[in-house]
């Protein structure tokens, strides 16, 4: 069973300039006790999630929208673990996988083949188990002998297919995923849209943040709004899809 | 025990459990590295090989030593070297290179400067081929003191992966710390005794042991060539292990969630 709660969970963040990354900067603040570089100590902090709660169950999935900078991805991370809340409780129960920002952990350098070993054994695979899952990765990507070559020769949509494959490959019981999937072709998002809902029907838990409102009412159940860090349920989303593609 | 620290605990074991994947990935990157070079790897051999073969050759009859001291202790000291600073320059790039795996899967810290480590041991390991050939020239004194080298080298390591995790969280907060560790490095290389001994210097030689690097070089050539290893030099190298793995521990415990935020 996966599980995610979030209990009154705020995260603020911290935003360095150049001149509170510089250790000269520092240093002259304390040497002259702040008169000189009285810039230096300022970093400003932004609130990106504020007292978010919410509980996701096994089936459920729910999409994300909000403007550019409304705390999407960060709340994405922070359901990964990979940001940490300043304040508010954390529940996660499932293997959680993430398919965040296109092309992170691989090596462009790299052929596919070697990318999908490194990415399986970054996301925690022994290496038995990542050789394994390589005929349903070229079967899933449909990329052919594109696997013996760098990944630097690929295309973006290319190099998101095998994300997305190596990233849902091991059955996770949280898949979260962030906006940049579009960027496939419509036989691949056919694929990924089918692959999803293997998932979703597998009893787990999908997290979509999405500009693409036809996509979002296609593949969740149910769709919040981030705004300031706040989450809304938008309980009429759907019918509001409806009424679009109607017109 | 705070749960704070329960998480840090659990941060260092996960990447520990992950040894074998720090072990294939930094393979990866050495290959990924000579990828389209007909030696691969073996170019680190060859350069090294060069870089001892000339500059002993140079050096020897340069400062009139005898080929047979000085040959071995210069590619001991040089290779050794290598390893050292290749670890401590690489450190301060340890988070912020890998800020966009950092930012997007969920990898225990502690993984990062284990796979450096790693990645400069396999280096190590291809240029240890220079040593046995050097040794194959100029035998060394065969004596049981020899095996010291076996535990000088362990608290080296040892040594390294805290440094590492240091500079690593430094550098990633304060980005000019990369600027000030490239250019500190050359000073540091001329204060260790790589090109010759600590006690050649006779008077000044406190210069030379006020350069931690001095220590770690000293530890694992002294037995190797069958020097004399001044007496502090083990307490000092095993006082910087345990004072270095405190204050670190201490900063990775009390800072570690904030490094996705820096980088």
């Amino acid at each position: 069973m996966a599980r995610l709660v979030f209990e009154n969970v705020s995260v603020r963040y911290p935003i360095y300039n150049a001149r509170a990354q510089s250790l000269r900067h520092q240093f002259m603040r304390i040497a002259t006790g702040g008169r000189i570089a009285a810039e230096a100590g300022h970093t400003v902090s932004v609130t990106a999630l504020d007292e978010v709660s919410f509980e996701l169950n096994s089936g459920d999935s729910i999409g994300l929208i909000g403007h550019n900078g409304a705390g999407k991805s960060t709340l994405l991370r922070t359901m990964a673990g990979i940001y940490t809340q300043d304040s508010g409780r954390i529940i996660r129960e499932g293997r959680i996988a993430t398919v965040l920002e296109i092309g992170s952990g691989m090596d462009p350098e790299l052929s596919g083949y070697e990318n999908i070993l490194r990415m399986g054994m970054l996301m925690g695979m022994s290496l038995k188990e990542a050789r394994s899952k390589i005929p349903e990765i070229e079967e899933f990507t449909e990329l052919g002998d594109f696997l013996n070559l760098p990944v630097r020769t690929y295309s973006s949509g290319m190099t998101m297919r095998l994300m997305f494959a190596v990233g849902t490959s091991f059955q996770p019981e949280i898949l979260l995923v962030d906006e940049m999937f579009g960027t496939g072709d419509a036989g691949f998002q056919e694929k990924a849209k089918a692959r999803m809902h293997d998932l979703i029907a597998n009893a787990e838990i999908f997290v979509f943040a999405s500009h693409d409102h036809v996509m979002l009412g296609n593949l969740c159940s149910s769709v919040y709004e981030l705004k300031h860090g706040k989450m809304t349920h938008l309980p009429d989303f759907h019918t509001k899809i409806l009424e679009q593609s109607e017109q | 025990m705070s749960s704070r620290w329960l998480e840090t605990r659990r941060d260092i074991s996960e990447a520990l459990n992950r040894l074998p994947a720090a072990l294939f990935l930094s393979w990866s990157d050495t290959r990924a590295r000579y990828k389209r070079s007909m030696l691969g790897p073996f170019w680190l051999t060859l350069g090294t090989a060069i870089g001892v073969g000339g500059l002993g050759f140079v050096w020897s009859t340069l400062f009139k030593m005898d080929k047979a001291t000085f040959i071995p202790l210069l590619s001991v000291g040089l290779i050794l070297w290598g390893f050292i600073a290749g670890i401590v320059t690489e450190s301060s790039q340890l988070f912020v290179q890998n800020a966009q795996i950092i930012r997007n899967l969920r990898i225990p810290l502690f993984f990062y400067p284990i796979k450096l480590v790693l990645r400069h041991l396999i280096n190590l390991a291809h240029n240890a081929v220079v040593i046995v050939i050097v040794f194959l020239i100029y035998p060394p004194h065969w004596h049981p003191g020899i095996l010291l080298a076996i535990p000088g080298f362990l608290l080296v390591v040892l040594n390294l992966i805290w440094m590492s995790l240091f500079i690593g969280m430094f550098a990633a907060r304060y980005r000019d710390t990369e600027t000030a560790i490239t250019n500190f490095m050359p000073l540091l290389f001329f204060m260790s005794p790589v090109l010759f001994k600590a006690e050649q210097l006779g008077i000044g030689a406190w210069v030379v042991w006020l350069n931690p690097f001095s220590y770690f070089i000293s530890v694992v050539r002294d037995p190797l060539l069958n020097f004399p290893t001044p007496s502090f030099v083990w307490p000092v190298a095993i006082g910087m292990a345990i004072l270095g793995w405190a204050i670190t521990l201490w900063m990775f415990n009390s800072r570690r969630t904030r490094i996705p935020y820096w980088i």
